[in-house]
């Protein structure tokens, strides 16, 4: 046995820190026999009629057996048939398939000789809530309030002082303004802004103080502050898998949360909108847009999808992403057994999860707001419409060669004297024009969807079915739950997380923890089929519930610091990093609460700390003593994220469109990808097409139509959030194909060229012109040397060199493999019916702007450029 | 211009001139501290050194390639009688027909093993592979089984399984990226994400090499950007660059991002050369099917060798993508053409592998992303037989480092319909797969989403009679 026991300590679920603990029997059940019962039982022996009416989903079932016995007697594998049966020992063997592996075996007979406990899940009182240690529950016990010991930098200057670190001075206005402004609003600051700012005879603070202010006022602000917000709740426009398919009115959710950071939308009624905004604020139709939160993970239905198993898939999604949103706790792992970090039972949940049991999918009417700008909208169903028509004459031309095709064969002059049962779709087609007919339905698909954006409706959820709203997206196969079952639904423990093995009831409910630890007494939710949200809702964001201000104010400090005070945002529990300032963190929290929740006034306290203002100087022992700087002994420099760097492009180039709303645009992106065939569930989707108007295709990049399965190549690249899990903090790993995308892609060179032109419309002055609207500053005169050799070599290599005239645009030749024949078919992908604003052009250019562009390509691949210090 | 600037200058000069005769001299050595990518020592001592994963996508047919089942000639067209579960998904309920494979199979090698008799070429190596017919997937859609198989996670958002090997031995090469993906013209069901790098750190994402046009996205500057104008370009931004790190000399990411620029031109000089067939001799490129008149036995000849080269060169772990295997009806044409176009290809990557040596070192795997089912719901009518989908039963066959040779491993139902010896499921085929290569997926674990997370997802089995 022990050699399984260590074997089993290297393999076993989830966990480095199970390593050499010593096994209880229950724990072996937890991590071995029961995972062994659901793959090779439960099928069988665990359903409503189970095989020889034996029962393994609970341990009275095994004691009480089938037709054959009690299947265990507890303390003795030996005599017990179970495990005869799966020791292939007796007349009875099972599994039927074979045996299992050795190991299983003897796991199962330790298992019964240990007196086969079955401490699921399902029973709450066998719950080990002594099993954790103090210091790692510090996220569910109470918020602090701690007296103000003289703000954010009183808390960090006495661990400093401790560590024996002069902090960093304070930076100076330049690296002041520039950091604030693509802190705030994720755009560099314009060279009028920095200049006012350098000369204003105020104080620092003061003066900062405005900057500040003027930038938490600027719409900008949301469009970067929702963005983050975005990252954590995995927006995407469109659904995933095979299909992809748009969530046509998904938008409105995006939108929505880029209004709420611009109006400082109190964060607990931010919370409440997002879960239960249907049921608490029914009126207020940015509470309808929020429950789009709800449904923003990547979910398909398809013939071949099991209809429950969706529909569960898609319950433990939301379980799990509200927890972790809203609460900074990863839940995944209590679905198939007690958590084995932090203090949350499986019980707990599915009784979290049976707050959502009730709740359906649903398209509801809602006429757009007046913030809502619909002005473009008829102008963009005009597009799709066009697309739709230039691919149904396609359509029509296959359908035209079927009929001549039939009435030939069948001697008649009219397609209606052709025997109904022989109009068949393909008939008379080649393969190739088989598997034409069925891409351009395919597109034709993709586009009924499409054209939805621009319909009043919200992406929203209802409790208990809305027949008429009812929104499982295209492709599903019919509705998987009927009206009734909403309201009768019960929810169950699922042991093993598996749906085909249904445990103990449970009621909904909310994670017992944070009454035990944190004091707030968990209320009861109503089984009722309305109101469970709303309860779980106002459970969260109670201000004594101590995750929920804790997490927020974290996931704020982060975004200005690069890091939080606790390191993993997401992550509250054992597993996350401690805090390293918890009185600050509690400190702040409460100040959070205390100024009616507002995101903005946090901003401002911790904007207006000496540690934000730092410079990004390492101070003397710093690197030795703090090596992570998580002391703030001065301001941690980090590179912008994706979007921050491709909107600073457009800015600077003088090409960002600043129209604010609306669904997702298609920015230009690297053309190979763009032209790159896909695959979707018989057939290809429609290929990538770019808007046509460049104020459309340049506008900041929140607003670009987010695909799951096409992501800007640029913006990937450079550590783009993932659509599908959510997003704590963004990466900054640098690897070389980032260089290939920035120096490399079209881009890049288009907003090179547009920024030459722009200096040279603008100024004489282009190199100091270009060095401020880049960085911020003049060049030196170092910098302003290098720079006009530069200009001056490149300008005669230009007249040397003409450029190579535009790349036209041209329609797709598709070549494929069929799934028919297997041959490879061709198929032509149309160039849209609409006109191309193209980007100005080398050619366009006299040899001095060339050159001027390769001198601003090299800005924009500059460090200076993409990092913020 | 100071003189540390004029250092720094004449350091990347001399590594850019340097090019290809400099790869050792990587980012690490730069900077003084493990870079990412760094070859690393394996958990256990294994043969395999490298991977290729040829990847049927799509779901081929067990029971029409290396899984024969006569006994569905008896059945044909009989009505099918297993009952299904309330999980059965849509497509496999209504009303059933067994189908027999419309292909004659015949005896290969020395060992006689049985196989479809379209792969005459294949059928030249069966003595080097390893049959396996026990593998079960746990889903019938292709996205979902096309994630697990290739990240272990169903719902996607993992790392690929080449991120993880790559994250676990780095790779030989600095200068080529550690996992690539040679994909059919279109990219698979599910996209991108079937070969991401998930949490993982971004240098073990897989990247894909265009079949058409620059093999790496972006990395040929437009059309109308010369060498030179590129050269003096990066000149300055060096430059710009040096000048700015003497403001932040602590500043160590910096400098890692000035060498990112100096790795990617290395790897612009390096690419083109491991992805031109032409220096390969005449025999080498017939041998693989380079140049045949079907362009389908062309186009994936042509990724084959490529992935030859690619170890080679160095790297790690290489996917290949042939799609086109979901034969819903029609199956003698469909998989037939299929048969024919990857036949030659895969016949040839193998031969080629062991006459260098190679394939002592060198996993190669073949898999789709599940099998199909003994019986149809005969939409096409009883002309257009095809099979739907199946993860009870798949077909897949690995050889190389660490495989065993000439075996057939496991079993199905004589119908073929479920698998029934031996029977893994994905996640342990996934900690064979490790283990081949040297690692321990209970080893190989990342800090994520609240714990360490692992390719299996939650640990899993080693299939043991996978191992020589």
């Amino acid at each position: 046995m022990s050699a399984w026991r260590i074997k089993l300590a290297l393999t076993i679920w989830c966990s480095a820190s199970a390593l050499g603990a010593t096994e209880s029997a229950g724990t072996l059940f937890r991590d071995t026999v029961q995972p062994i019962f659901k793959q090779h039982c439960l099928g069988c022996h665990g359903e409503s009629e189970p095989f020889g009416k034996l029962d393994l989903r609970s341990r009275e079932g095994l004691l009480e057996g089938g037709s054959r016995g009690p299947a265990i007697i507890p303390g003795n594998a030996g005599v017990s048939l179970l495990y005869r049966a799966l020791e292939h020992s007796g007349e009875l063997k099972m599994p039927p398939t074979g045996r299992l592996p050795e190991e299983a075996v003897a796991a199962v007979g330790e298992w019964i000789d240990g007196g086969a406990p079955f401490p699921a899940a399902s029973d709450g009182a066998d719950y080990d809530w002594g099993a954790f240690d103090e210091e790692d529950l510090w996220a569910v016990r109470p918020v602090r309030k701690i007296e103000d010991p003289g703000g954010i930098d009183a808390f960090l200057g006495s661990r400093l002082a401790e560590a024996e670190l002069i902090p960093a001075p304070r930076a100076d206005r330049r690296t002041l303004i520039r950091r604030a402004t693509i802190d705030l609003t994720g755009l560099p600051p314009t060279p009028e802004e920095v200049e006012a700012f350098v000369a204003d005879p105020d104080d620092d603070r003061a003066a900062f103080g405005r900057v500040v202010d003027r930038l938490l006022a600027s719409p900008r602000y949301g469009e970067r502050w929702g963005r983050h917000w975005l990252d954590v709740t995995r927006y995407a426009d469109t659904a995933g898998f095979s299909n992809d398919y748009e969530r046509p009115n998904a938008w409105r959710y995006r939108d929505y949360v880029i209004r709420s950071f611009n109006s400082d939308k109190p964060y607990d009624r931010f919370v409440l909108e997002q879960i239960a905004g249907d049921e608490l604020f029914p009126g207020d139709p940015e509470a309808i847009l929020a429950t789009g939160f709800l449904r923003m993970g990547p979910w398909e239905h398809t013939g071949m999808s099991v209809a429950a198993v969706t529909r569960q898939q898609w319950l433990d999604d939301v379980t799990h992403s509200t927890a972790t949103a809203f609460l900074g706790l990863t839940l995944a792992c209590a679905k198939c057994h007690d958590h084995k970090f932090d203090p949350v039972p499986t019980r707990d949940y599915y009784r979290v999860q049976a707050a959502f049991a009730t709740t359906a999918f649903a398209k509801r009417p809602l006429p757009f707001l007046p913030e809502e700008d619909a002005s473009g909208f008829a102008a963009g169903k005009k597009r799709i419409e066009r697309l739709v028509a230039q691919l149904e004459r396609k359509r029509e031309g296959y359908a035209e060669i079927s009929r001549r095709h039939l009435m030939e064969k069948f001697g008649v002059s009219r397609i209606e004297d052709v025997p109904a049962v022989s109009r068949k779709q393909d008939a008379g087609l080649t393969d190739e024009q088989m598997w034409a007919r069925r891409i351009v339905n395919k597109h034709l698909s993709h586009h009924a969807e499409s054209i939805k954006r621009y319909d009043p409706l919200a992406f929203s959820v209802t409790s208990g079915l809305v027949e008429e709203w009812n929104d499982i997206g295209p492709g599903g196969a019919g509705s998987y739950m009927k009206k009734p079952d909403y309201e009768s639904v019960e929810m169950h423990v699922l042991v093993g997380g598996s749906i085909e093995s249904p445990g103990e009831r449970v009621a909904p409910g909310v994670l017992s923890a944070i009454e035990r630890y944190g004091g707030l007494p968990a209320p009861r939710l109503p089984e009722t089929t309305s109101g469970r949200r709303s309860a779980l809702a106002k459970w969260i964001a109670d201000s004594r519930n101590p995750l929920t201000a804790r997490v927020m104010v974290n996931r704020i400090w982060q975004y200005h610091f690069g890091r939080g005070l606790a390191e993993n945002a997401n992550n509250f529990g054992r597993m996350g990093a401690k805090p390293t300032h918890p009185a600050l963190l509690d400190w702040l929290a409460v100040r959070f609460v205390e100024e009616g929740w507002s995101v903005k006034s946090l901003h401002r306290i911790i904007m207006a700390s000496d540690a934000y203002q730092r410079t990004g100087d390492i101070p003397d022992g710093a690197a030795e003593r703090d090596p992570g700087n998580s002391l703030l002994s001065y301001f941690t420099p980090r590179r912008v994220e994706a979007e921050v760097l491709r909107d600073s492009l457009l800015a600077v180039a003088g090409e960002l469109s600043l129209s604010m709303g609306g669904p997702g645009t298609y920015p230009q992106i690297s053309r190979d990808a763009a032209e790159q065939p896909r695959f979707t569930q018989g057939g290809l989707r429609p290929p990538y097409y770019e808007e046509g108007r460049r104020r459309d295709r340049n506008r900041r990049s929140v607003y670009s139509f987010q695909q799951r399965s096409l992501i800007d190549p640029m913006i990937e690249v450079l550590n783009g959030a993932s659509a599908d899990l959510s997003c704590e903090r963004r990466d900054s790993t640098t690897v070389p194909t980032q260089a290939f995308a920035l120096l490399n892609g079209e881009l890049s060179h288009d907003l090179a060229l547009a920024f030459a032109n722009r200096l040279q419309t603008e100024t004489d002055r282009v190199v100091d012109r270009g060095f401020e609207l880049a960085y911020g500053r003049s060049p030196s005169g170092e910098e302003r040397a290098l720079a006009e050799r530069h200009l001056k070599e490149m300008t005669a290599y230009h007249h040397r060199r003409p450029p190579a005239p535009r790349r036209e645009r041209e329609p797709l030749v598709r070549a494929l493999p069929s799934q028919l024949s297997g041959e490879t078919f061709h198929f032509t992908e149309d160039l849209p019916p609409w006109d191309y604003e193209e980007n100005l052009h080398a050619s366009q250019v006299p040899p001095e702007t060339r050159a001027l562009a390769d001198l601003a390509l090299v800005l924009f691949n500059s460090n200076e450029f993409a990092y913020v210090y | 211009m100071s003189t540390e600037h004029t250092l720094m200058r004449t350091r990347r000069e001399f590594l850019y001139r340097s090019g290809l005769g400099l790869g050792s001299v990587a980012l690490s050595a730069l900077l003084g501290k493990a870079a990412p990518l760094s070859p690393r020592k394996p958990h256990h001592p294994a043969k395999a050194r490298s991977c290729i994963f040829l990847l049927m996508e799509g779901g081929p047919s067990h029971i029409d390639t290396f899984d024969p089942k006569p006994k569905l000639d008896d059945l044909h067209m009989t009505e099918f009688a297993k009952q299904r579960t309330k999980f059965a998904a849509a497509m496999n309920t209504g009303k059933r027909h067994y189908v027999k494979s419309p292909f004659e199979f015949r005896r290969a090698g020395e060992l006689g093993i049985e196989i479809n008799a379209r792969f005459p070429h294949f059928a030249g190596v069966v003595d080097d592979i390893c049959f396996y017919r026990g593998l079960q997937a746990e889903s019938v859609n292709h996205p979902t089984a096309l994630f697990h198989l290739n990240t272990g996670n169903r719902f996607g958002g993992d790392p690929g399984v080449g991120s993880w090997v790559s994250y676990g031995l780095g790779t030989e090469n600095e200068n080529l990226p550690a996992f690539v993906v040679l994909p059919d013209v279109a990219y698979p069901q599910g996209g991108a994400a079937n070969w991401s790098n998930g949490f993982l750190p971004a240098h073990y994402q897989g990247t894909p090499l265009r079949a058409n046009g620059a093999p790496v996205l972006d990395m040929e500057p437009p059309a109308s950007v010369t060498r030179e104008q590129q050269r003096k370009n990066l000149d300055l931004l060096a430059s710009l660059n040096a000048i700015h790190r003497q403001r932040h000399p602590d500043h160590d990411e910096l400098e890692a991002r000035i060498e990112s620029y100096e790795l990617a031109f290395r790897m612009q000089a390096e690419m083109p050369g491991v992805v031109d067939l032409a220096s390969e001799p005449d025999s080498t490129l017939e041998l693989y099917g380079v140049g045949d008149p079907n362009p389908e036995v062309d186009a994936i000849a042509k990724r084959c060798l490529l992935a030859r080269r690619m170890v080679e060169s160095g790297v790690r772990f290489v996917q290949v993508i042939v799609g086109g295997w979901d034969s819903h009806d029609y199956i003698e044409s469909a998989h037939g053409t299929r048969i024919t176009a990857i036949d030659k290809p895969m016949a040839g990557l193998m031969k080629d592998l062991k006459r260098t040596g190679l394939l002592d070192e060198t996993l190669v795997v073949w898999a789709g992303e599940f099998g199909r089912t003994p019986d149809n719901g005969l939409r096409g009518g009883d002309k257009a037989w095809g099979r739907d989908h199946n993860a009870k039963a798949m077909p897949l066959w690995l050889a190389g480092g660490g495989a065993p040779r000439g075996r057939i491993v496991g079993a199905t139902d004589e119908v073929g319909d479920a698998a029934v010896e031996v029977v893994h499921p994905i996640k342990d085929f996934h900690v064979t797969l490790l283990h081949l290569l040297g690692l321990d997926d209970a080893k190989l674990t990342y800090f994520a989403q609240g714990r360490n997370k692992q390719l299996s997802q939650t640990g899993g089995e080693l299939i043991r009679p996978l191992v020589a």
